[in-house]
This record gives C-alpha cells, structure tokens and sequence, in this order.
C-alpha cells in the first residue's frame, strides 16, 4: 500500500507527497503532460528534442546538471508517445535544491541557437546510435506507420526521420514551451525522507508564482477500426529473421486494460509461460520470443515479437504464434495458470515499492490518469479478471484482421 | 517570489546508514550474511561462488553451467522447475561474470519455504540434460552473431583481448564454434568442482521473516552438501605490454565505436580510491570532462563515459563511446586532449567541489535499501575487504586536492600507454 498526500495550488500544479523513513534519499519527480503524440506531424520528434533543451539552462540558473550534482543528486528523463518526465535522487536534506532546479526551468529556459544546434546533433546521433545502427534497430520505425494510420502513435518518439529534427527552429520550440510547460499541465510527486507539510510549502514557495497558462486541449484523431490484415516484409543485414505481430487493443483506463495484459503475461511474463515453455524450449523453433502491452494511454498495441531459428520457415513460424493465439481463445486458462500470472503481478507491485524513485514516479503516472490511488487499486483490479475475461479479450484481440505483421528477414541467398 | 539567483543552502552530511551483516557459517562451511532492512514482505536470497568464466578450461562452460541449473535436477525437469518459480513468483537471475557466478531470488516472504526448497535442489543437484544444452547454446550462438553486427559489442570484446590478450579469460573473445564444442561433462564437472559450501558465500537481504537463518539452514546449511579438494585455481600470465590500437572495419556502419583504455588494477590496490574519483572526474558522471566536452559543447555523440573495471586478478580502465564516421578524428583528438588535461588542467575548486559532493550522493544511493547494501557488501567480500574500505574511500573524497587527482592521472591515466580500439567505417 503505497500512501500519499496531495495539495493542488493555485497555479494549477498538483502535488503528491510519500513518506518514507526507512531511506537517507528523497525522489523528485516533475510530469508533464506532453508526449510525442501531441506534436505536428511534419515536427516529429520534437517532445524528445525539447526534453534535451530542459537540461541547457533556465532563467535564473545556467547548469542544471551541475547544481543538481553539488547537492549531491542524479537526474535524468525520459520521452514517450504519452509523457515526458523529468526525475532526480537527492539526500532528503537537499530536498529544496531541486524544487529551486525544477521550478526554474518550469518558469522559462535559456534558449539559444547554439543550444539548439548543439543538442540537435546530439539527438541525430542518438537517433543513429540507438534505431539506425542497432540490428532490428528501425523495426517499429517501420511497424508504427504500418500499425496506425491516423493516430499520431504512428510516429516513434525519436521522430519519422532525421530531417525532421535538423529543422526544428527556435521559434517553435519557444512556442512549445508555452503551450505545454506550465504548472496546470504539470504533475510534480515527491518520494523519500521528508515531511508532507514541508514539502507542500517549498512546492508553494518555488512554483506557486509560476503562471497557470493558458489550457491545452488535447484533440487528437482516433484511429479507426481496422479491417483487413496488413503485411510488410523487409530486407536486412541481421543474422535472424525476425517476426513482430500487432494487435489493437484498448487503452489504460478501459475496464478490459487488465485482462489484456494477463494475457501478455500468460504468452510471456516468465519461462514457463507459453510461448517461451512451448515455442522455444518444447519445439526449439525460436531462440527468443516476447509478447507485451505497449500500455498507452489512448487505445495501443497487443504485440508478439519472435526470432525463429534459421532453419525454420518463416511462414510456419508466423503460423506456431497464430496457434497460440487461438489457443487463448479456444480454451480458457486453468486456474493455476490465472494464479500464477496474478502472482507475478503481485509480487512485481511489491517489489517496486521498496524504491522511493520508482514510487515517486508511479504516485504522478497514475494521477495523470485520474487519480495517484488508482495504482494501489491495481492489484484488485488484476485479481478480479476471470478465465472468462480472458478468453472474451482474446477473442476479440487475435483477429486476422486486427493485425499487423512485419516480416524482419534477412536477405535472400542469391 | 524567492531569490532565484541564490541556490538553496546544501548539506552533505556524514553519515552513512550501514546496515551491519549479520554473520553466520553453517555447518558444512558455507558463510551466510543478513543483512535486515526495508518495510516490504520480501527478501533476496544470493548465492555466490567462485566459478566464474577464469575457472573454466573451455570457453562457455562457466555461463553455461550457471545459466542450465534451471534446467533440470534429479528431482524435477525445466518444465516443472519454471513452473515453480513463475508460480511463486520467484525472480530468478542467474549470472556468470569472469571471476564469480552469482544465482539469485526476489520472493515474497510468503512464499520464501517453496522457492527455497527449489533453489538448493537447483544448485546442489542439477543434471544438465544433453538436449537442454544444447538447446541453450545454440539459442547463445544467435545472440553472439548479432552482437557481432553491434559495432560496441566489437569494440568491447576486441579491447579485452588487446588488454588481456587471447590466452587469457580475461581477455578470451568468443569464436561461433565455440558454441558447438562444449560437452556435458564439462558442465558436471566445472560443477563439481566449484559449486560447494566453501567456495562461496551467501547473502540474504530485506526484511526477514521469522526463523529465516534455521529456514537456511535446512536448505544449504547441512553437512549432506559437501566440501571438496579442487586444488588450487589455474594460474594465467597477465599480457604488460601497451599501447596498440586496432581499426576493425565494418563498411555497413552508421557510426564507429571508440573503446581506449588499459589494464590497471582492482578495488584492493592502494590507490584505488584516488583513481576512481579520478576517473569520475574525467568521464564518470554526466558532469564530467569527456561528457561536457564532447557531447555538451561539441555535439559528437550521444554519451561518452570512461570507467574502471575491478576483477579479482587485475583491473582496467577504459573511455567508450560512438560517433558518426565523418568526426572520429576529431572526436579522438578531444578525448586524448581530455586525457593530457586530466593531469596539468587542475579542477577548480567549483569543480572539485561538485564532483566530491556528487560522489557522496552516489555513494548514498548505491546503499539505498537493503538489497543495494547486499550488493555493495558482496564487492567487499569477493575481494576479501571490510567495511574499512568504505571508510577509507571516505577519508580520501573528503581529503582529495587538485594536485592529488592531477598525480594520480600522471601516475595510471598516461595516454602514451593506452589501447585503442575502433570499430566502424
């Protein structure tokens, strides 16, 4: 049971407070409710861009990361489709540094040109680094676009392409942070060695004069239905084939949220789940299989994704994991198979409470959603789901015209 | 509205929240540790032994022998072992490392008895089923042909066989074949010979249900787990020689990785502690000089990170990163002008002053919670050291001058006598 308090300011920001004495550390964690999803499709990659601007200097203070490391804190952030969240460690004591650090880039940053050009070079080479120069690296640059054609879930967070960063301008990032980084569009938590009172008056003192601004509404275009399967085959330098399925699913907050994800669970969470215990060790198809949620906020995916070994043909491979996925539907689950997924859940839970980052930063994703008390809520919610859930949600998930499917190959022999 | 120009008051405080060990041996000689601390129901349960990849005579055979202990013992087959753990929600890591291997749980206290009873039948009686094996290895084999398409995995493996040279495990880099040569026998071998109460220790951290030390000693405590005479360990001569560099070219590459380093020593040398801090200031947090330079203000790449690696026989110190192909040489040139700088540029007191307080919140962090106290405990006990060793490291970041860290860089970090590996176009 994770326990928290909140205080909403004047401003907009909502604040959620845990309490934890057990840990000489505090947690900071500041959301902002903005993600790849909210950008221009012709500016692509532009949240993730501005989440690297965040650390070139604000109004009042030209180093971030060096007035965060003399209070003896780390930080660091991460861009989704969905979010963009900025976080640090500190010793508890040094609590108020960061409030000083957030709330300043919070009030207005440094922009620059130079910066700007800089930290783009920077994201080009992370683009490189990590998606055009990794094997299999630009599979969902590929299967994004194949997967949704309306939704902006159709672009990753490091963006369509390159160009798209080159061009970004001062202006529009000037613009962007007046559209989105304000207190309103903010959501600021707090794990660690301090006092809920305490923290709420630094919260007050810090970010209480930072202007509201003015709201965002968020209208972005459903993705409709789809009705037929879609196919993609690419040729790569890679020494595996390997094989990614998509599957719509709903998103977070749909009542159906949690049997989805037991049944990504009962395919893969742990060796003795089906598809690693059959596809793998039983007929020694594959050498490594997953399947997971992609567990966004508007309706994502169901996806499987599988290397099978070199001597097994493609199609039958493609084949074993369609089995697999109208054995779901076909036959429910035994009771010990829906306890031990419902186990696993239970014990992942606990054991993300004993870090006060991991709290800090759950209490603001889930108050994001509607409430921070939603997340203790999710055991239950895993618990209630039935066999017959299951095989409902699996019915209407593994639909060949609900998929996607990338065949990732290596080349032909000539 | 505050006074944003004046950064609130700091405090770095000395005192550091320990959690002493509790030690017990039990009766067949395996040393246990609790190391009680959290507010959650669950503790981890580690096991290591001496029987890391430099124990073995024939590559793989450490990593594969740790990593098939799920797969089978005289009791239950991987079907019903997997089970098991998933069942019991048992998270189960197994981990070959050059000088250790270490096997261990995250469980629920409530289902601590079953999980165990699984683990000691795992690591004292596994039969390392032929098909298994092979199943493994050849699934392992996959993995290492696209790491050989990772220009950093290139990089990596290459400058270990630059600094240690191929003959030596440390320095051993994995052929496909090797792959196809490992026999079952060996497995049973390697773990007779190594995986017994005397060659290792074990570790239990978080919050500890009741009559937990009678709970291990049932299931890894009794004389019926025997004691060996294995002999000494094989004995490998360290390569001295320095300064080559090897260009692997990999046409296809959008970047190349940079790996420069040399070999140096472990956490038990005397000057360990000056050459960490030294090397903290030179690529070791995002502060640092290599980070600031070459990504901050020139915009080379994405990260870039110097490191040194404590094994139990020796130690290295190594600068990575990636580049785009058309600014390597520039790139090289920041890094060895960094290296040169290290010892005639002294930090200022601005400088120093942040690198040592950054350090005293890493050290804080890495012993946030019991499982991390174990791990930092477990580092002292592979190396045969005690909690003086915190203590001196410490005194010495308290103590540390510019000067210091300009000697120790003129003493160890030297670019005249670094390796240099690059990996790309």
């Amino acid at each position: 049971m994770l326990t928290y308090e909140k205080h909403i300011l004047s401003n907009g920001l909502r604040i959620l407070v845990h309490h934890d004495e057990t840990t000489p550390m505090a947690a900071v964690n500041v959301l902002y409710d903005v993600g790849a999803r909210d950008e221009h499709p012709d500016r692509t990659g532009f949240a993730h861009l501005f989440e690297h601007l965040m650390f070139e200097g604000s109004v009042n203070v030209s180093r971030f990361d060096y007035q965060l490391q003399h209070a003896g804190g780390e930080n660091n952030a991460f861009t989704t489709n969905d979010i963009t969240n900025y976080y640090s460690t500190l010793p508890a004591q040094n609590l108020e540094t960061a409030f000083w650090l957030e709330s300043d880039r919070m009030l207005g940053l440094a922009f620059s040109e130079e910066k700007l050009a800089t930290q783009k070079n920077v994201v080009i080479e992370e683009y490189r680094q990590s998606y055009l120069n990794q094997p299999y690296g630009d599979a969902w640059l590929l299967m994004r676009p194949l997967v949704y054609h309306v939704h902006p879930y159709r672009w990753a967070t490091i963006g369509k392409n390159i160009e798209h960063i080159q061009n970004a301008s001062l202006q529009e990032v000037r613009d962007f942070f007046t559209t989105f980084y304000h207190p309103a569009n903010a959501i600021l938590s707090v794990a660690g060695h301090v006092d809920p009172q305490k923290v709420f008056d630094l919260a007050e003192k810090w970010f209480g004069g930072i202007m509201p601004g003015n709201g965002y509404l968020r209208q972005l275009p459903s993705e409709p239905p789809q009705h037929e399967e879609r196919k993609m085959k690419v040729e790569r330098d890679v020494p595996q084939h390997q094989i990614y399925m998509a599957f719509h699913v709903c998103g977070r907050l749909h009542p159906d949220y949690h049997a989805t994800d037991l049944l990504s669970d009962i395919l893969s969470n742990g060796e003795s789940a089906r598809l690693p215990a059959r596809l793998v060790h039983h007929h020694k198809a594959f050498s490594e299989i997953n399947a997971y949620i992609t567990g966004n906020l508007d309706p994502g995916l169901f996806v499987i994704a599988g290397k099978p070994h070199n001597e097994v043909d493609e199609q039958e491979a493609e084949d074993m994991l369609w089995q697999e996925t109208q054995a779901l539907i076909a036959d429910p689950v035994s009771k010990r198979e829906l306890q031990k997924v419902k186990n696993r859940i239970e014990a992942t839970h606990t054991f993300a409470e004993s870090n006060v980052l991991s709290k800090a930063m759950n209490l603001a994703y889930y108050e994001l959603q509607g409430d921070a008390g939603l997340y203790n809520r999710q055991i239950d919610a895993y618990a209630r789901v039935t066999a017959g859930d299951l095989q409902r949600t699996a019915t209407g998930t593994f639909r060949r015209e609900n998929a996607s499917v990338l065949h990732y190959g290596r080349p032909a022999r000539p | 509205m505050p006074n944003r120009k004046q950064p609130p008051p700091i405090n770095i405080v000395s005192d550091i929240p320990f959690i002493k060990p509790k030690g017990v041996e039990m009766d067949n000689g395996l040393p246990v540790y609790f190391l009680e601390g959290g507010i959650e129901e669950f503790v981890k349960v580690e096991l290591v032994f001496f029987a890391g990849s430099y124990m073995q005579v024939r590559p793989l055979v450490s990593h594969a022998t740790s990593n098939l202990l799920r797969t089978g013992t005289i009791r239950k087959n991987r079907e019903e072992i997997n089970e098991l753990l998933d069942y019991y929600s048992a998270f189960l890591q197994l981990e070959a490392q050059k000088d250790i291997v270490s096997i261990s749980i995250h469980v629920l206290n409530k289902h601590l008895e079953p999980a165990l009873q699984l683990l000691s039948d795992m690591v004292r009686n596994p039969v390392f089923p032929e098909d298994e094996m092979r199943s493994f290895l050849k699934n392992q084999q996959q993995l290492h042909l696209i790491n050989q398409k990772k220009v950093q995995h290139l990089a990596r493996t290459y400058f270990n066989e630059l600094v240690y040279g191929e003959q030596h495990p440390y320095g051993y880099r994995l052929k496909p074949e090797d792959f196809e040569c490992v026999e079952r026998s060996d497995l049973q071998q390697f773990h007779h010979n190594w995986f017994y109460p005397g060659n290792g220790f074990c570790i239990i951290s978080g919050r500890m249900p009741p009559k937990i030390e009678k709970t291990i000693a049932t299931y890894f405590g009794d004389k019926g787990w025997k004691n060996i005479d294995t002999g000494k360990p094989p004995v490998y001569h360290l390569l001295t020689s320095g300064g080559r560099k090897v260009n692997l070219s990999v046409p296809v590459a959008m970047q190349s990785a940079i790996r420069i380093g040399k070999q140096l020593f472990n956490r038990t040398h005397p000057a360990y502690h000056r050459l960490k801090i030294t090397n903290t200031l030179l690529g070791g947090y995002f502060g640092s000089r290599l980070m600031q330079n070459v990504r901050q203000e020139k915009g080379y790449t994405y990260g870039i990170a110097s490191n040194i690696i404590s094994l139990l026989r020796s130690g290295y110190f190594f600068i990575s990163t990636q580049v785009s192909a058309d600014v390597l040489q520039p790139a090289l040139e920041e890094i060895y002008k960094e290296l040169k700088d290290l010892r005639h540029k002294p930090a200022s007191k601005d400088e120093l002053g942040s690198l040592k307080n950054f350090l005293y919140g890493s050290f804080l962090r890495s012993l946030d919670g019991p499982s991390a106290q174990g791990e930092r405990f477990k580092e002292l006990l592979v190396f045969g050291l005690d909690f003086s060793h915190h203590d001196d490291y410490l005194k010495t970041l308290k103590s540390i001058t510019a000067d210091d860290i300009m000697a120790t860089a003129a003493d160890y970090l030297n670019e005249d006598g670094m390796m240099e590996v690059v990996a790309g176009r």
